[in-house]
């Protein structure tokens, strides 16, 4: 059950970091490409957060396998800045649309604020407990 | 005594699975109660800041322009379109009696703009004579339009300093405007000067559908503040007498559709809302009954134990208070984090004026729907606590109930 419970983090982490790499190209892609071809902005944001979003996923899987041993504190540790740089690609990092109705801004910016968010919000409370617990061990 | 270290929290979380799902439900309790509040006080905002830009009683356009798809929208909410009509009907309004006000509109919209293939409405106005755009044209910009400067909407990505292109023509941004929740937002305006250029270059370009026309000599939209004494509805019939081709409308009545969808979509959100707290509040009055039924010899022996009536009854009413409080926290958090961040999809598929309220009262709405909550769980919660503070502890025990 205790070991259960130090994979709790670890599954969560993995489906949000899972569904911002395939959501990004699906539910919540930037902008399509222009009637030329050629791509705006955002769709280079889009690109940037689905890179960063495997490498989410991949240390998120470590986060799962390792539970709440050391490596695992360790990984969720490197997903809070992990996620914040993905939190702050589109628009920050690369500029979106300049038009506020557009896809990029109304749908996909939001959901990956959102998403990275919660990423950053739970490997926090992960690496939080799992150094309480260790400090209550000692 | 530590929150962590009372008998109701250890209840609450020696039953993971019951109060997970009562957590849940006030939840969803709480969630509709903060989208609703914020969705309906935006859709509110988005009217009262389009009946606050309207400076004019009358709008006149020409008669083709009414078969328009979206025409309602594009001369009171800047949608995307344009039409045309030669000045002399502008002239034949200014004759009519009982004007005190009368200014031109002239609308384009672009092809493309420097940033995106998404185009813009342009709005003229003649510097002159308006009396519906400068007013808070001012507030933003401080002094007057000069030619080549535009004023931009401010949900538009550049900055006072920045350039615009349009039809190969470059103009300077000077101020950017207040929010409106409208597609104003979204519209760049201009004085008439620069319109002219704009529509000009367009023709040109061979990118205007009325290319035989010359942009000295039209105007798409005439705007009327009737004089004291006169009623707009006299002057409202003179107009569609008088001057042929040209339809005109009080400009109030163009926003009552709007006011209209607000009010059925207030209505639909209150029957949601009404209904998912019509059910939620039975099945937290039933869950609770349920509950302390279940543990009915737990609460005789805690009775025996010296436990005081009032304190068996504080320990139901902690516990459901900890369950709705902690459940109505996260339904709070999750509509925040749908309605904020998502207000521009809300917006776009309501198609309505959609204007999100101040910090004050987003919080507002939080602590509003984190107390409903938290009073629903002691209601329902406040029988079953009564019922177990009455408990005849011998007849629980010796299993006779």
């Amino acid at each position: 059950m205790n070991k259960m419970k130090d994979r709790i983090a670890g599954i969560i982490l993995t489906l949000l970091s899972l569904l911002l790499t395939v959501g990004v190209k699906t539910l919540f892609s930037a902008c399509g490409a222009k009637d030329d071809g050629s791509f705006m902005s955002c769709h280079y944001a889009e690109q940037a957060v689905f890179g960063m979003g495997i490498a989410l996923t991949v240390i998120s899987v470590c986060v799962l396998i390792s539970g709440g041993s050391r490596i695992g504190t360790g990984c969720a540790v490197a997903l809070i800045p992990a996620g914040a740089v993905t939190l702050f690609t589109p628009g920050v990092l690369i500029n979106l649309c300049m038009m506020p109705n557009m896809h990029c801004h109304t749908v996909m910016h939001p959901a990956v604020s959102v998403i990275c968010g919660l990423i950053i919000a739970a490997a926090a409370v992960h690496v939080f407990l799992s150094l309480r617990k260790r400090g209550e061990r000692k | 005594m530590k929150l962590t270290e009372s008998i109701a929290y250890r209840n609450v979380k020696g039953r993971p699975a019951r109060s997970a799902a009562l957590a849940a439900l006030t939840a969803l309790m709480a969630a509709a109660v903060v989208c609703g509040t914020l969705v309906v006080t935006s859709l509110q905002n988005g009217l009262s800041a389009l009946e606050a830009r309207l400076g004019a009683d009358i709008m006149t356009v020409p008669a083709s322009a009414v078969s328009k798809q979206n025409f309602e929208n594009i001369v009171m909410q800047g949608s995307r379109g344009y039409f045309y009509m030669d000045m002399s009907y502008y002239e034949k309004a200014a004759a009519i009696e009982g004007i005190e006000k009368i200014s031109p509109q002239l609308f384009l919209a672009s092809a493309t703009s420097n940033c995106c293939s998404v185009p813009l409405q342009i709005i003229g106005f003649d510097p002159e004579t308006d009396f519906t755009v400068t007013p808070w044209i001012r507030k933003s910009l401080g002094g007057e339009l000069k030619d080549l400067d535009v004023v931009v909407g401010n949900d538009l990505s550049v900055f006072v300093g920045n350039t615009i292109t349009f039809y190969g023509v470059e103009c300077n941004v000077a101020a950017k405007l207040d929010k409106t929740g409208t597609d104003l937002d979204t519209a760049v305006y201009t004085n008439f000067n620069t319109i002219k250029k704009l529509i000009a270059s367009s023709i040109e370009r061979g990118m205007n559908e009325f290319a035989d026309i010359d942009p000295e000599r039209v105007v798409s939209s005439i705007l009327i503040k009737v004089a004291d004494g006169y009623s707009v509805d006299e002057v409202l019939n003179d107009l569609n007498l008088h001057v042929r081709r040209t339809k005109s409308f009080k400009a109030k009545d163009m926003i009552t559709d709007a006011a209209d969808s607000l009010m059925g979509v207030a209505g639909i959100i209150g029957v949601l809302m009404a209904a998912v707290w019509i059910l939620g509040l039975v099945i937290l009055f039933l869950a609770f009954g349920m509950s302390v039924n279940e543990r009915k010899k737990e609460f005789a022996v805690l009775r025996v134990a010296g436990a005081s009536r009032k304190r068996l009854s504080g320990i139901v009413m902690s516990e459901a208070f900890i369950v709705t409080v902690t459940g109505a926290a996260v339904g709070i958090a999750a509509g925040l984090l749908i309605i904020l961040p998502f207000n521009g999809i809300i917006e776009e598929s309501m198609g309505l004026p959609f204007l999100l309220p101040g910090a004050g009262l987003t919080v507002l709405a939080g602590v509003l729907a984190l107390a409903v909550s938290a009073g629903a769980g002691a209601i329902s919660a406040a029988h079953s606590a009564h019922r177990i503070g009455s408990i005849d502890t011998g007849v629980i025990l010796r299993g006779e109930n």
